[in-house]
């Protein structure tokens, strides 16, 4: 076990090498830079700009700087906001990220499980087709539907919320709700699923037979296969709620990661671009590496197999 | 049985507490009576008035400092500021300005040595401050800039004592009081700045001589100021407080709006703009831009090369109707390239919504004899050239043109919407056929937007260059020079921008200029 994951942290090493190297000179190579405008600065002053900024050295030396820099934990300054670095502004926006995600993921996996679950035991029924009916809404209809719909309803015409703001704790709600069902759905599928065929397995009868309750039979045996899928879809699903909260934190101006993101790359913010991209490549490697270790502990198979 | 079901309903009964959390959550962010909430749609740079570039952080840098003068909210001669008055020599080559007794949020006095030191700070090579330019009217200041010259003292700046500042110019320059009242002629407090460094705009270092002082800035959140008592003009400033709210685009600020979480917005969206004037006309607020968007021909690719083409492409559009029938927002057709807020009455004895006779806006019959003229008879032979653009919201209005071309010149041009930058990008090397494209203005001076068309200026797009153009603005003759450049067609002016927003009616005494400067003296909210 501890073989596997060790090879495994190497090869993500690897790949995020890779990444870094990759990104740092596709962005370069991207037209426009940090100080292209409508209106052009004159020579002089954009000679200025790029000693200020060290652009005025060869590329490869600046690649070579920066990955000086990257190994002190350096992710230098940004580009666009001269007086913030690249660190200060990401571990300002991660928490704010973090906290969406974990608040959209709990959502997701409780409202997911909870409607597949009872969808898989009263299998064909109109309970049943009610969560399923939903599973297929919410996958189906995006975020950004979903989203300025319930604004709509709850914040305008309601009056309970704030249309937009991330200030007050009920701030939060109509955020992680939006996100948490746009998941909610596919897990909603996958459990039902799961638990339908781990359902219908013979140490499911024995344990009936045993006189195990209906309620002892499906959270203590049933759910722990049943979820495989589940768990297995959790991996890239964390990445994608704190990657691709891009367009609920703009819906909702939630000061996350994923908007400074996206704007980085419009404005051309080199070491921005570069610390958000390190950033979600070391949080999706890590997912999904904890995903593997995850499954192993709860599929004795996969783990003889490794 | 029912006691098995509770772990099953469990996720409902979340829900719907999650759903049904306190109503008193919707209290909007104000507390205070005065405190105005208005939509800020950039996330400033920096509030360092010669880091800044954008008109959206000088909304913010303006309510914290002021420079010598001020913009006039009327778009007429700059206003006194920190300076009380000033005088010009005869050969209007010195400037010299009277300060008034003013503080700092500190409590220091600012002295004319504060603004030599900030101008100098600004003209620093090590700075690099991307608006610099605005400071070339003075003497030595670009050879400052560009590091040739070490000396500051040869600069034209000089403290004669604590509250005289004379200003020399390298030549007389009549709109030179519009540059002082420019954004990056804003003064910072050398002590401070030198005390804190890069850090000195976070809000318990930020010392300014404003109306406000800064008291929060959460990035990509909000900025909030304070009413600032040491303000030399402390008795016009009736708001306690301004808070500048983020958003990111005009639907999510739309929707703030209508849940009262803001007061004034940055736009209105397209779509919604007809029903606000139809039901809310109250709120819906207009001004004229100095801003004009216009078509640039690439005069280095043929067919481009020849005048008589780019006269026919211009003279088949339809402003009015593009104007009217698809931006819908009272923009103002145009076939000049300076608008009139720019210029004093010299420049332009008529008024420029009559076009000049020799500018006609549509002639088709005079637009089919030149494209004919020119070698391609009702549009044949014509190769497909491209029209591209920055944004999706201009497609509509490319289309137009495209339709035009098609119907009247029997010419076929494929349309192509870039990112901004890369739009730019390839205007500037001239990797482009027809671009549409804006011009904003720094100051109010119509030599800003000349001179983008002399010769190798980088913002030069239609790749033209003519001596007359280039001698007639040397020689300070703007109205010969635009004319030159109008008469070549290297570019299609189409229309002066129109900004709109919305106000809640509890705002009152909110003004806004050409140039997108806001004025905050003089505004106040009804009592709740």
């Amino acid at each position: 076990m501890l073989r596997f994951i060790t090879s495994r942290f190497l090869q993500s090493l690897l790949a995020l090498f890779l990444v870094i190297t990759a990104t740092f000179f596709m962005v370069r190579f991207v037209p426009g830079g940090p100080f292209t405008a409508e209106k052009a600065v004159t020579p002089e002053i954009l000679r200025n700009l790029e000693a200020h900024y060290g652009l005025n050295k060869p590329l490869w030396r600046q690649y070579l700087d920066y990955l000086g820099s990257l190994a002190h934990g350096d992710l230098g300054p940004s580009f666009k906001y001269p007086n913030r670095t690249v660190n200060e502004i990401l571990s300002d926006k991660l928490p704010v990220s973090a906290e969406l995600g974990a608040e959209s993921l709990a959502v997701a996996l409780v409202l997911g499980i909870g409607l597949g679950t009872l969808a898989a035991i009263r299998r064909n029924t109109w309970v049943d087709y009610l969560a399923s009916g939903f599973g297929m809404t919410g996958i189906s209809i995006p975020t950004f539907v979903v989203g300025p719909l319930l604004v709509l309803a709850l914040a305008i015409h309601a009056g309970w919320f704030n249309a937009s703001g991330w200030y007050e704790p009920a701030d939060r709600v109509l955020p992680c709700l939006v996100l948490g069902l746009a998941y909610a759905a596919p897990i909603s599928r996958l459990t039902r699923g799961g638990l339908l065929e781990i359902l219908h397995q013979d140490f499911i009868r024995t344990a009936r037979a045993k006189g195990a309750s209906e309620f002892r039979v499906v959270t203590r045996h049933a759910l722990r296969g049943g979820l495989l899928p589940v768990v297995s879809f959790l991996g890239p699903a964390t990445a994608g709620i704190l990657t691709g909260s891009f367009v609920i934190e703009t819906i909702f101006q939630v000061p996350g990661v994923g908007r400074e993101f996206v704007n980085s790359a419009f404005n051309r913010d080199y070491t921005l671009v570069l610390g958000t991209v390190i950033l979600y490549a070391a949080l999706i490697m890590a997912l999904n590496l904890a995903v593997d270790i995850a499954q192993a502990w709860m599929n004795p198979k996969v783990r003889l197999e490794s | 049985m029912n006691r098995h079901r509770w772990p099953i309903l469990f996720p409902f009964a979340l829900c719907a507490l999650v759903g049904c959390t306190k109503p008193e959550a919707a209290t909007p962010v104000s507390v205070s009576a005065q405190a105005l909430r208005i939509s800020q749609r950039n996330e400033p740079a920096d509030l360092d008035p010669v880091r800044a570039s954008l008109p959206d952080e000088f909304f913010v840098i303006r309510a914290l400092s002021e420079g010598l003068l001020g913009p006039n909210p009327d778009g007429g001669a700059p206003l006194p500021a920190a300076a009380a008055r000033f005088d010009v020599s005869p050969d209007g080559l010195n400037y010299t300005f009277h300060l008034r007794d003013a503080r700092w949020s500190n409590g220091e006095s600012v002295t004319a040595a504060d603004f030599v030191a900030s101008y100098r700070r600004a003209l620093t090579p090590a700075t690099a401050a991307p608006k610099a330019q605005l400071f070339f009217p003075v003497k030595n200041a670009r050879a400052f800039v560009a590091g040739t010259l070490a000396d500051f003292s040869a600069v034209g700046f000089r403290a004669t004592d604590a509250r005289t500042l004379l200003i020399t110019l390298a030549r007389p320059l009549p709109r030179f009081p519009y540059y002082v009242a420019s954004g990056p002629w804003i003064p910072i407090n050398p002590r401070v700045v030198e005390k804190f460094g890069r850090t000195w705009t976070q809000p318990d270092h930020f010392v300014g001589n404003g109306p406000f002082t800064l008291a929060e800035w959460r990035p990509q959140q909000r900025i909030v100021v304070k009413k600032n008592s040491t303000y030399r003009a402390a008795t016009a400033v009736h708001l306690d407080e301004i808070q500048f709210i983020r958003f990111d685009d005009g639907d999510s600020e739309e929707r703030a709006y209508r849940a009262g979480q803001i007061d004034i917005t940055m736009d209105v969206p397209r779509t919604k703009l007809a029903t606000y004037a139809q039901e809310r006309p109250a709120e819906l607020q207009r001004a004229a831009l100095a801003e004009t968007r216009f078509l640039t021909f690439n005069t280095r690719r043929p067919p481009l090369t020849d005048a008589r083409v780019r006269r026919a492409l211009s003279l088949a559009i339809d402003r009015k109707k593009i104007t009217e029938h698809v931006l819908l927002g009272h923009q103002e057709p145009t076939t000049r390239l300076v608008p009139p807020t720019l210029v004093g009455r010299a420049f332009r004895p008529t008024p420029t919504s009559e076009m000049s006779p020799d500018l006609s806006p549509t002639d088709l019959a005079e637009a089919r004899r030149l494209l004919a003229e020119a070698g391609f008879p009702g549009g044949k032979k014509f190769p497909r050239l491209e029209l591209s653009a920055w944004s999706h919201s201009q497609t509509t209005v490319l289309e137009a043109i495209q339709q035009m071309w098609k119907l009247e010149l029997g010419l076929d041009v494929a349309l192509a919407v870039r990112d901004a930058k890369v739009h730019v990008s390839a205007l500037r090397s001239g990797d482009y056929d027809i671009g549409f494209i804006t011009a904003i203005p720094d100051v109010a001076d119509a030599a800003d937007l000349l001179n983008r068309f002399t010769a190798g200026a980088s913002e030069n797009f239609p790749q033209w260059t003519d001596i007359d153009f280039d001698r007639a603005l040397a020689d300070g003759d703007f109205a010969a020079a635009e004319q030159r450049l109008l008469d070549s067609a290297a570019i299609a002016p189409l229309y002066f921008n129109t900004h709109h927003w919305l106000t809640s009616p509890h705002v009152h005494g909110w003004r806004e200029d050409a140039l997108w400067t806001r004025f905050y003296s003089n505004v106040f909210l009804d009592e709740k």
